[in-house]
């Protein structure tokens, strides 16, 4: 009897050292080499016949003398070029544009897209539909930004996820990610529609406002409650719990940005001012005349996701059916705001979905940063605006947009330069995984 | 007294004015002298010498003589193709003027009486390179109306207009059964009419002439080979049941949009039918498969034509359509003939447009780069031999 005991601990106590280890060290770790490429680290340098050095998930080392040990899957990249996964900073990607808006309510800040999000093909499948997954990786788009849609005034918060992984859990990288938010003219469209308030430019920033100062108050009693002394709380229970103030309040302590989507300049001046009185970081959105205020940006330090450049649509429109729009947008807009200092991303604002949507798809990202450089923006600041930068923008930098040791390995290999327009992602790795091979 | 309207000192300034306008290089011969040309109907050529005669081309060539007396400008290390040609276009409207919806069948609807001349788009257009368009209406009815001829610039709007009307819109749309016959009928009714007026004139005309119809007219002159047919198309099979109409009734066609043309790209090709074609540049998501679509329409032989649907895409993007159907297989000289010779003869204006060659329109793309790639861009566009957009002149960046 005892003797069996015994067998039945050391069977569990076997089975939980296998279960740490499993969580530890998941299988023996791979090593892979990427060999001969032309590497573009994207953290300041470029190495001609550069080694990327895998190991797991992470990267292990980047440069020219790199050892390779006698283990290591070797991947040969001679006459390619080896960079890291495209960012893109603004997608409606992985969610069903009928996910998007909350029609019902221009402010719910409690609405959390990751909700929405499901990146893989499956379900469109035999539907004639496209595979969501597999044409973003063709594209080397390996983390994007989510976010609801720009029909409500605040559309609640953002994520920043990667496009492909071993379970939902492990895609998240950021979450919440920002409070979304709109106004001009897409949200002014939409809520017109409606015939309910607000329509107008002024009652939108207004109700931005009452929102803000309502999660003032309601982030003033919680703290208040935290501050008292235990014997206190037990007497007095804590002040009803908000979904939506909470979240406005990580933006009023400015744990997360606001993403604002805004085109016309005044809408712009008008986040610029918004984000000010109530002192929360400030992310622009599409900003098409963002140059008109590119000294304003780099002063403040507010960083800029721009839109594509082929379809500068994305708000309100098309750009030919608003004509103050058309008059005072400049296709150098990118190139200008980098050339002030202002932190560029190119983003597609688009759906993953097949069928005509509305939008540019991520898998052209790289062909967009590529066409900006027609219209003066340098080869470094357009593949930067797709890499580092949006990763910085993002608050994730510790993990992608870089080849530096330390980082995640989302790394791609292209059969040429990447900003040609007959280039090819030919191998997408997503932490370390060999995920998309070009047939 | 009566005062004369103008003064002698001002009627005198008048005419030095229009003196002046007559001597614009506009009009003066001049020559572009050393750039790579590519005139889209034959090889490119180095170094080449383009002169320029009251708005044509007078010669072209590399080894040129340059007539004496002929103001030169040197364009060393640029690149020069033929003004852009869009044939599905529906730039120059409002958005509501588009689509009459409530009338299915409106041949007789005229894309020049609702033209916005004014656009900025226009202006966007030249800057792009695009230099003539077929733009009109939309696709909302079976049969929407008919489209006009019209180049992007020109003081003088009946300069600008190469054909004031006749080629006829047509729409079928998601396997609609019904569509089809909408068309079929008019059509028939359209042969009847002709008839109607053919015995008539072939007759003593005793009688009163029969009762004009614009719509039928309008089909007649399709019936008759005159003007063609656009039919806008996404799916094979409605392209098929269209294909089949064309047998019956012997009208000149081209596809529009042509989605899924290359599923049946030898039947299209028997038919000497043309198509307008996708990509619509980076924001449509089509799969790579329908991608690929043009590079196997070329290869069967199919005249394509790119386009941009403006406002779907903006039109100063067609170049990008052949960047992107290059990437997607098809030749490099197939792409530059899908926007410039080939939109030219399938509008059948191609005495006049569509490439570099002695007696064609002076409509000229210079570049500081290869055409066919991103980051080259538009310097000068002249069309009808006048500078109609330099770069120069953009506001410097800031």
């Amino acid at each position: 009897m005892r003797k069996r005991n015994d067998f039945i601990r050391m069977s569990l106590l076997f089975l939980a050292v296998m279960a740490i280890l499993s969580l530890v060290c998941p299988g023996t770790e791979k090593t892979v080499a990427i060999k001969g490429g032309t590497v573009l680290t994207m953290a300041g340098k470029t190495i001609p016949n550069g080694i990327v050095l895998i190991k797991g998930e992470k990267i292990q080392a980047v440069g020219d003398d790199v050892r390779i040990p006698a283990d290591a899957v070797v991947v040969d990249a001679a006459g390619k070029y080896v960079m890291p996964g495209i960012i893109d900073a603004m997608t409606y990607f992985g969610v069903r544009p009928f996910d998007l808006n909350d029609s019902s309510n221009p402010v719910t800040p409690q609405n959390r897209i990751i909700q929405a999000y499901y990146p893989f093909g499956q379900f469109m499948k035999g539907q004639g539909g496209i595979e969501p997954d597999k044409e973003i990786l063709s594209g080397g788009v390996t983390t994007v930004y989510i976010a609801p849609g720009d029909r409500q005034v605040i559309g609640g918060q953002g994520a920043v996820v990667k496009t492909c992984g071993p379970n939902f859990d492990r895609l998240i990288l950021r979450e919440p990610a920002s409070i979304d938010m709109a106004i001009g003219d897409p949200p002014k469209a939409a809520l017109g529609e409606s015939a309910k308030s607000p329509v107008t430019r002024m009652s939108i920033a207004a109700l931005i406002r009452k929102s803000l100062i309502d999660a003032q108050e309601y982030d003033r009693s919680q703290k208040a409650y935290d501050a008292k002394p235990e014997e206190e709380k037990k007497k007095s229970p804590r002040p009803p719990r908000d979904l939506g103030n909470e979240a406005l309040a990580k933006l009023l302590n400015r744990e997360i940005p606001a993403r604002i989507e805004s085109d016309l300049p005044d809408d712009l001046r008008t986040a610029i001012r918004i984000a000010e009185e109530f002192n929360f970081n400030l992310v622009i959105d599409s900003g098409l005349t963002a140059y008109l205020l590119k000294d304003e940006l780099a002063k403040k330090k507010i960083p800029a996701v721009l839109g594509p450049t082929s379809h500068p649509f994305v708000s309100g429109g098309e750009v030919s059916s608003t004509p103050e729009l058309l008059r005072v947008m400049d296709e150098r807009n990118a190139a200008i705001l980098a050339k002030a200092g202002v932190k560029i991303a190119i983003a597609s604002f688009g759906f993953g979905f097949g069928g005509f949507g509305d939008a540019v798809q991520g898998k052209w990202l790289l062909l967009e940063a590529g066409l900006a450089t027609g219209f003066d923006l340098p080869d470094e600041e357009a593949l930067k605006a797709v890499t580092i930068n949006p990763a910085q923008i993002l608050g994730v930098a510790d993990r992608v947009g870089s080849l530096e040791p330390g980082k995640d390995a989302d790394v791609i290999i292209l059969d040429g330069y990447p900003l040609n327009v007959k280039t090819w992602v030919e191998k997408v790795f997503v932490n370390g995984e060999l995920v998309f091979t070009k047939e | 007294m009566k005062t004369s309207l103008i003064t002698r000192g001002q009627a005198f300034f008048f005419l030095l004015l229009a003196v002046g306008i007559w001597g614009f290089p506009g009009n003066s011969p001049f020559v572009l002298k050393g750039a790579t040309v590519y005139p889209a109907t034959g090889p490119k050529i180095e170094n080449a010498v383009i002169l320029i005669e009251n708005g044509k081309i007078a010669a072209v060539g590399p080894g040129l003589k340059i007539p004496s007396g002929v103001q030169v400008f040197d364009v060393s290390g640029k690149v020069i193709i033929p003004g852009l040609i869009d044939i599905h276009s529906h730039l120059g409207f409002f958005d509501a003027d588009i689509n009459e919806f409530p009338q299915p069948i409106g041949p007789e609807n005229r894309a020049l009486d609702a033209l916005y001349l004014d656009s900025p788009d226009w202006a966007e257009a030249v800057k792009g390179g695009v230099v003539t368009l077929v733009t009109g209406p939309g696709s909302g009815e079976r049969i929407g109306g008919q489209s006009i001829t019209i180049k992007t610039f020109g003081a003088d709007l009946s300069k600008r207009i190469i054909k004031e009307a006749g080629e006829v819109k047509m729409a079928i749309n998601a396997r609609n059964l019904s569509h089809i016959q909408a068309i079929r009928s008019t059509l028939i009714k359209a042969r009847e009419y002709m008839e109607t007026w053919d015995r008539y004139d072939a007759g003593d005309k005793k009688e009163p002439p029969p009762k004009r119809d614009l719509g039928l007219e309008a089909l007649v002159k399709v019936l008759k080979g005159e003007e063609r047919v656009r039919c806008h198309a996404h799916f094979a099979n409605d392209m098929l049941s269209f294909l089949k109409l064309k047998d019956e009734f012997g009208f000149g066609l081209t596809f529009e949009h042509s989605t899924e043309a290359f599923k049946i790209a030898d039947e299209i090709a028997k038919r000497g039918v043309g198509c307008v074609s996708l990509p619509l540049v980076m924001r449509i998501p089509l799969n790579e498969d329908l991608m690929r679509g043009n590079a196997i329409l070329g290869k069967a032989g199919v005249k394509i034509a790119f386009h941009t649907d403006h406002p779907v895409t903006q039109e100063k993007w067609l170049r990008l359509c052949a960047l992107l159907s290059m990437r997607y297989g098809l030749p490099e000289e197939a792409a530059l003939k899908a926007m410039t010779i080939n939109p030219a003869e399938l509008a059948m204006i191609s005495h006049r447009v569509g490439s570099i060659e002695k007696g064609k329109d002076a409509d000229l793309v210079v570049l500081d780069g290869p055409w066919q790639e991103l980051a080259s861009r538009v310097d000068w566009v002249y069309v009808d031999g006048v500078l109609a957009y330099d770069r120069a002149k953009d506001q410097p960046l800031p």
